[in-house]
């Protein structure tokens, strides 16, 4: 039995370069990548095109506006008797946001499951999540897909204060963490009504987009940010032309600040923009997502000289995204011949449908399926995003959720193949142990089971 | 440093005396049949799912058991919107447009405290001296990051511990077992001293249960990896337990007040747990106060009113403590809310509580009283609440709380009906 231990915990190169770092091996890319793993890892890299066709932010807003508008008329209706077909339309406009929300989440989800590309699929899902927006209210709810959509996708391998910028003026975090309605104390607007500060926002960029929360700075650089982002604000449709982000004077702190002991004498919007940038390229900050990229793809405990690595990369240029995932891809610590980190129910359930690769997955059971694990699209409910530790994924509960689930797709393709799934998601990396368990097993649909719930295939 | 240890080819070390446990040369033929036929006891709703803690001891009734049911508000509850100090002249100034937005009378407590309208149930158990809330405490954290504060929280160490919480060291110091309405299992209930079938996670599922054989088959397939199987078998003790409820296979929808629900029953099974752990999110109001208070303080009030009807006579001998991990401004902000601030308040609700009155010296809401001249100062330690219920309702010696909070002194008022 040990000599079968030590071989269910040696995972091929190929297999690390597939499953460690992509959303898990599709068709055979295995074999394309046996030949010279690091080389398929650094093509990996592609900008993310979305072909879908899904509503932007902007249409999102036009749809509220027009949902607002109806719902006001019902208001002023309600006490005259409302015809069926009145009821019928206000119903399905309220149900649009939803259903075009979800379209959207399983829209993104099979392109991680169809991509020749996993591997960024993988680093634009871990953005998202980094910069994380959930679905609190009905606006949130349309809005939050956007998000990695239009700030981080075409960020994604370049330089990360870009990424920021676009992020933090997204109409999509701005209105999540409550920075639209945030006015300066001393600003124009504060003289005329009793509006004043909201620091959410800013709190949040240095605790968790940024910094870190150990990274170094103080309740007073809070309230300097705070300060220094007033008046990045979100278009009214109704009341405005166009919509989208707008940086509103009258609503900015008039003033230099100083944070983390930097002066900022900008006026205007370019006072927080160079706040921005200069924390994206603040060491600390380095530090920090250069640790949680090496959590996130390698391990929960990656080794320091893993991190200076990487760190020396992001300070030496720019921040770049695609020279710091060179660099992990590179380093011999990402290499780690055993397996390192439980899938996250999103990694799993992306990583069964390619390597089954249905004809067709339908968006609503897809939807659920994640739902159903504990992982639904935007909707991590916290600015922290979903947890990346095995703890918090690996439960009685969760693992029993994992089975049914895995019963059930497994049960839905007629005749499916588990040594044809076996040879294309982990090659040779498996146990004698769970191959004879796979073997053995007394149908289709159990031996399949198996295979997705074993060790080797939960684990990477 | 990597850690090999956590690798999967570690030996199994579970020194348990489950039947479903230690078998691990059981054959696959044999562990089918015990499975089985353990599920079928499972299913029905009285059975044992945690024979496992009971064994060995000379009582096999839990009906006498002091409980302790601990509730998480994640999201840093305003408790200066919850329980109002209407005597404090500041109050009104520091809030122009949230002091005047309650929707309907506040309710009375004593010293001129009174609790938000819509915690109905809560003033009703206040009234019957089962609810004792408590002002102006702090876990000791002070930084103002929700994650960090609710990792301090759990850990109850007066610092930060991923991989050890206070329930845990609590029922490992008296061999109590522990359940948690989660999918996995929470800070509160970690540590590596703890037995793992003295800790249980259970949350409802919406697929359809799998082929009994299939759990045989994965003992089988998990031998090489302890997590995995440990997990395995912690599931199968608690399957079947809940997911047949009197209203049919309803599908639950993950509702606070389904999981109080599910969490009483589980509790009151014939040898239920000692203690339990329930999460309730949303807290983080940084906007749009008022309203959303009141959604959420009524699904807090409904989830705990039906816990008590699910707990029956068991209530008697329950705490229900109720924490968050920080509070909030004592000024209202620019967008009719709160960011996040230091001091907020901690609920014991309960047969056993000794309440009807309001415990916590009040620090005052003058610029000059507040901590850092925005926040609700602490006056007390949550932490050493928490320890004097430990104390007067599970028995820990001064020592033995050490173990659990060691940078606190348990309070002596009296908190429990002895």
């Amino acid at each position: 039995m040990s000599e079968d231990s030590m071989s269910s915990t040696v995972i091929s190169l190929e297999n690390i370069a597939v499953n460690r770092f992509g959303y898990g091996a599709r068709g055979d890319e295995l074999t394309h990548a046996k030949a010279a793993p690091k080389k398929w890892l650094s093509a990996q890299l592609q900008v993310i095109n979305f072909t879908d066709e899904q509503p932007t932010s902007a249409d999102v807003f036009v749809a509220h506006a027009k949902f607002q508008k109806q719902k006001k008329l019902m208001k002023q209706q309600k006490k005259q008797t409302l015809s069926s077909q009145d009821k019928e339309k206000s119903k399905m406009m309220k149900g649009a946001a939803r259903k075009t929300y979800i379209k959207m989440s399983a829209a993104s989800l099979k392109q991680a499951i169809t991509s020749e590309h996993s591997v960024s699929w993988r680093l634009l899902d871990f953005f998202s999540n980094h910069f994380s927006v959930s679905t609190a209210g009905r606006l949130m709810v349309g809005l939050s897909p956007t998000l990695e959509r239009e700030a981080i996708a075409p960020n994604l391998l370049g330089n990360f204060a870009d990424m920021l910028l676009a992020v933090e003026q997204h109409p999509a975090m701005l209105i999540y963490l409550n920075n639209e309605k945030s006015f300066g104390p001393n600003s124009r607007m504060a003289k005329k009504r009793k509006v004043g500060l909201n620091e959410n926002l800013a709190r949040e960029i240095m605790e968790l987009h940024t910094l870190g929360v150990d990274g170094g700075y103080s309740q007073s650089d809070v309230i300097e940010l705070a300060k220094g982002i007033t008046g990045w604000s979100v278009k009214r449709p109704k009341k405005e032309h166009g919509s989208g982000f707008v940086f509103r004077a009258y609503a900015h702190e008039p003033g230099s600040r100083e944070l983390l002991g930097k002066k900022y004498a900008q006026h205007g919007i370019k006072q927080g923009q160079q706040m921005l940038r200069d924390l994206a390229m603040h060491p600390n900050t380095a530090t920090y997502i250069c640790n949680k990229i090496a959590h996130h793809f390698v391990s929960e405990n990656p080794p320091q000289s893993l991190i200076t690595k990487m760190q020396n990369t992001w300070l030496n240029n720019q921040g770049n995204l695609k020279k710091v995932m060179l660099t992990l891809f590179d380093a011999e610590e990402s290499w780690i011949a055993q397996p390192q980190k439980f899938k996250t129910p999103r990694e799993f359930v992306i990583s069964t449908y390619r390597a089954i690769a249905p004809k067709n997955i339908n968006s609503r059971a897809l939807f659920n399926s994640l739902n159903n694990l504990g992982q639904m699209p935007f909707n991590a409910g916290s600015p922290a995003g979903f947890s990346d530790d095995e703890s918090d994924w690996l439960g009685a509960s969760a693992l029993m959720a994992r089975v049914e689930w895995s019963s059930l797709v497994s049960g839905q393709k007629k005749s499916i193949n588990a040594k044809r799934i076996m040879a294309t998601a982990l090659g040779n990396s498996i146990s004698q142990n769970t191959y004879q368990m796979v073997m053995r097993a007394e149908s289709r649909q159990q031996a399949s089971t198996l295979l997705l719930m074993s060790p080797e295939f939960q684990r990477r | 440093m990597i850690d090999n240890k956590k690798t999967i080819n570690e030996p199994l070390t579970l020194s348990s005396v489950s039947p479903l446990v230690d078998e691990d040369t059981l054959s696959r033929r044999k562990f089918m049949k015990m499975a089985g036929a353990s599920l079928a006891v499972l299913s029905f709703p009285m059975a044992s799912a945690f024979a496992v803690q009971a064994k060995g001891k000379s009582t096999f009734n839990s009906k006498t058991k002091p409980k302790i049911i601990w509730v998480v508000l994640r999201g840093a509850l305003d408790s200066l919107h919850t329980i109002v100090p209407t005597f404090d002249t500041q109050y009104a100034k520091l809030r122009p447009k949230l002091s005047t937005s309650f929707n309907s009378p506040l309710l009375p407590l004593e010293k001129g405290f009174a609790l938000h309208p819509s915690l109905r149930n809560l003033h009703h158990w206040y009234q019957d001296k089962s609810l004792l809330p408590i002002v102006a405490v702090s876990s000791g954290y002070a930084k103002r990051s929700h994650f960090d504060g609710q990792d301090f929280l759990e850990s109850g160490k007066g610092e930060i511990d991923h991989d050890s919480g206070w329930l845990a060291r609590a029922i490992e110091v008296k061999s109590k077992s522990a359940l948690a309405i989660a999918r996995s299992t929470p800070i509160s209930l970690r540590s590596s001293l703890v037995r793992s079938e003295q800790v249980n996670t259970w949350y409802p599922s919406k697929f359809k249960s799998a082929d009994e054989d299939i759990y045989a088959a994965l003992n089988e397939l998990y031998k090489n990896d302890a997590a995995l199987k440990e997990n395995l078998t912690s599931a199968l003790k608690v399957k079947g337990l809940v997911a047949e409820n009197a209203e049919g296979n309803k599908i639950q929808k993950g509702k606070f007040v389904d999981l109080a629900k599910s969490c009483a029953k589980l509790i009151t099974a014939e040898q239920g747990v000692d203690c339990a752990m329930l999460e309730l999110g949303g807290w983080d109001t940084h906007n749009n106060q008022s309203n959303r208070l009141s959604r959420k303080l009524t699904e807090l009030d409904t989830g705990l009113a039906e816990l008590k009807a699910g707990l029956g006579d068991e209530w008697q001998n329950t705490v229900v403590i109720i924490g968050t991990e920080f509070g909030r401004t004592a000024k209202e902000n620019g967008t009719g809310g709160t960011d996040h601030g230091t001091a907020s308040a901690l609920f014991l609700a309960g047969g056993a509580v000794n309440g009807g009155k309001v415990k916590g010296r009040w620090p005052g809401l003058k610029p000059d009283e507040l901590f850092q001249q925005r926040d609700l100062m602490p006056t007390s330690n949550s932490f050493g609440w928490m320890a004097s219920v430990l104390s007067q309702h599970w028995q820990f010696s001064e020592q033995e709380l050490q173990q659990v909070f060691p940078q606190v002194k348990s309070y002596s008022d009296s908190l429990i009906h002895s």
